[in-house]
């Protein structure tokens, strides 16, 4: 099976992508952390970010979302440029963004509510009772209202990622993205954190997702784009991805990992008859 | 107004022999407090209760009021009440290195107290004896500790001997305020010698910067 | 030898005054030092080269010149500068500030920069600008874990408020100096002066440890 035989048929509400890069280029020193990328996002799409750790993955996401200036090209978010060196525009773009952190980066000072409802009070600025009414909401959504009132330090790596992304969602963003959301976790906490953006996949959120749990990329992923030395070395839909790379570099990749398909998504709980 | 800064050139002697006062104090105090630490730091380690609990409370004593008080207290006091004659100058560097001795220790305990069990047990297990642990394994990465807080207390001791002019000690605190009420230079006199002080003191809290950065403890 | 404690019978209103204005200067001195602290640190750590550097000159400065000495120059040197006379309190608690401010400034700055820079890009991606993610995010968080060096600089305040009494600050030790001149009662008189401001200097210290230890787990991100 190739890719002519199968044409790509990508989510697409006949709308302009939401997220776009455009011959992006970065350097750092002597690494060339991205050069030339050129990928897009469609509204409704999930799309895995894939490849060895220092391929640009990473780099990718804070582009979009202003933590990073760019060396050339340009990225664009809902059809407007994201500039990183213009803080009023880097503002803008991020309050229409969530982003999840590989280390979750939970406030320490905070309590778990406060953590979700510090954006809405200082960015969005919401009175804290309707703050707090969006913040159990959420909690709810990924299964933490108990921890309301505890500290960070007291949760386990799964429950902080999951508060990390109601914090995100409280911001009620446009796309979301996930920079290797479950690379710092214990094995048996990475299931409840992807059953978490299995879900928000399913209701139809725009996500990009940086990540090494190949299961995911498949299953969930609508489209997966593969960076090596800072360059998509290949991209297309999961099934093409996994099953028929046509760029030898991606199948050591994928080799390399180990990959053998084993799932780490936790199936929904039945509902009781 | 007018400003004569020749009041300043004439006096020069004078200030450089107030400046090397103050640094001759400094060295000798910390000559004195880093041994009186050590000692501090070991009776307060003591596994006898008694002897901990005097160290400790000379130590917290001496930490928790003001320097210019316990220079004073040693200068009235000791020779009223306790029969001791001690010169202005003795007295002025018991009450430092009493003052200082209390800081050291604090900085060895904590540096002693630094190097983890583990270090004990790893030269053990490669054989070697407590004083050949204590000298190649412990005592080393405990002066690596150490040093950025004794340099530290080190700038801090500099500045504090200027509180020893209140009981005539001639160093450069005095010796400049000596010249301020013979020529009535006030403005004159007082920047020279904050400048003195500032040119003595600037390299030294550079330096200090430059051990704080260079023996950062990384774990 | 034989104590006698008539002095504090004639004397305690006038010392007890004494001892709250060693309170109010402390107080007063830290406030000022905290802040200069929080806007110098936070500066110098943010602000760019100009301010670090500029910034950095004044803390250098003052941890390179004795209080004494910046104390006599604020209250006998500056106002031949200014050509009008100071206010001996205010004076005191200015330069006890600047003082105090140079070594807050430092120690705010090294928590800072302690704050993992992930906390920073999270704050951002809230949509947060750069002022709201220090004030809300980072600097609480570099207070607590600096508060054992913030509570030993509390600490020196108080002790060196004493040093206001060399300008002649009617402050506790310059008021014991007073009885202790007028009653010949020296022993009495600075022993009581030591034990007072150990009462004051030992429970902040304490304090703070105390504070610290409870608070702790909220500074590590």
């Amino acid at each position: 099976m190739s890719a002519q035989e199968t044409p790509v048929k990508r989510i697409n509400h006949g709308e302009s992508p939401i997220l776009s890069f455009e011959n992006v280029s970065k350097r750092y020193g002597t690494l060339q952390a991205l050069d030339q990328v050129t990928l897009t996002v469609n509204r409704g799409e999930v799309v895995c970010l894939i490849g060895p750790s220092g391929s640009g993955k990473s780099t990718a996401l804070r582009c979009a979302n202003a933590l990073e200036t760019l060396d050339s090209g340009r990225v664009l978010f809902e059809g407007k440029e994201v500039r990183a060196d213009d803080n009023r525009n880097a503002r803008q773009v991020r309050r229409r963004m969530g982003m999840v952190f590989q280390n979750f980066e939970l406030f320490p000072h905070l309590t778990v509510l406060k953590n979700v409802t510090i954006g809405l009070t200082t960015v969005l600025k919401l009175d804290e009772a309707a703050a707090d009414k969006r913040a159990l909401t959420l909690l709810a959504k990924v299964g933490l209202s108990d921890k309301a009132s505890a500290h960070a330090a007291n949760l386990s790596g799964g429950q902080q990622q999951r508060v990390a992304i109601a914090r995100a969602l409280a911001m009620e963003p446009a796309l979301m993205l996930f920079d290797e959301p479950t690379s710092a976790l214990d094995p048996e906490t990475i299931g409840e954190v992807l059953s978490v953006m299995k879900a928000l996949a399913d209701e139809g959120m725009t996500m990009v997702v940086v990540t090494h749990e190949m299961d995911f990329a498949r299953r969930v992923g609508n489209w997966v784009v593969v960076f090596d030395k800072g360059r998509v070395i290949e991209q297309g839909p999961p099934r093409q991805i996994f099953e028929a790379a046509t760029v030898p570099r991606t199948r050591e990749f994928l080799n390399h990992l180990g990959w053998h398909g084993e799932s780490k998504i936790e199936p929904a709980r039945e509902p009781k008859q | 107004m007018t400003f004569d800064w020749s009041v300043i050139w004439t006096n020069l002697p004078r200030f450089a022999e107030g400046a090397w006062m103050t640094v001759w104090l400094a060295v000798v105090t910390m000559a004195l407090a880093i041994p009186g630490g050590l000692i501090l730091a070991f009776l307060r380690m003591s596994p006898f209760k008694v002897v901990s609990f005097a160290a400790a409370t000379f130590v917290e004593f001496f930490r928790a009021t003001p320097l210019i008080l316990q220079i004073y207290w040693a200068y009235y006091v000791l020779p009223a009440y306790f029969d001791m004659q001690f010169s202005q100058l003795t007295t002025a560097i018991l009450g430092l290195t009493c003052n200082i001795s209390s800081f050291n220790s604090e900085t060895f305990r904590a540096g002693i107290l630094s190097i983890r069990k583990g270090q004990w047990n790893a030269g053990k297990a490669i054989g070697m004896s407590d004083v050949q642990i204590m000298w190649h394994i412990v005592l080393p990465q405990a002066v690596m500790r150490v040093l950025p807080a004794l340099a530290t207390t080190w700038v801090s001791l500099f500045k504090d001997t200027s509180l020893v002019s209140i009981i005539s000690v001639s160093d450069l605190s005095y010796v400049s305020l000596k010249i301020r009420s013979e020529t009535y230079r006030i403005l004159e006199v007082l920047t020279a010698m904050a400048v003195i002080y500032w040119l003595m003191g600037y390299p030294q809290a550079k330096i200090v910067d430059w051990i704080h950065r260079h023996y950062k403890v990384v774990e | 030898m034989a104590i006698d404690l008539s002095p504090f019978a004639n004397s305690w209103p006038f010392l007890l005054k004494a001892v709250a204005l060693t309170v109010f200067i402390s107080a007063m001195s830290m406030l000022l030092g905290f802040v200069l602290g929080v806007v110098v640190g936070a500066l110098r750590t943010y602000g760019g080269r100009f301010f670090d550097i500029v910034l950095g000159f004044y803390v250098d400065t003052m941890r390179s010149i004795p209080l004494l000495v910046i104390l006599i120059w604020i209250y006998f040197a500056f106002p031949l500068v200014i050509g009008a006379s100071v206010d001996v309190t205010s004076a005191a608690i200015v330069g006890l500030g600047l003082h105090l401010g140079a070594y807050m400034a430092e120690t705010i700055r090294a928590g800072l920069t302690s704050v993992r820079r992930g906390q920073m890009a999270a704050a951002l991606a809230l949509g947060m600008s750069h002022t709201q993610a220090i004030r809300t995010i980072i600097l609480p968080q570099a207070l607590i874990r600096m508060l054992p060096s913030l509570g030993s600089l509390f600490v020196f305040a108080i002790k060196d408020s004493a040093i206001a009494s060399v300008i002649a600050v009617p402050e506790l030790l310059r008021q014991t100096q007073v009885v202790a001149g007028n009653t010949y009662r020296p022993f009495e008189l600075y022993t009581a002066a030591m034990i007072v401001y150990f009462l004051l200097c030992f429970p902040v210290a304490r304090g703070v440890d105390w504070i610290y230890r409870r608070v702790a787990h909220l500074g590590s991100s």
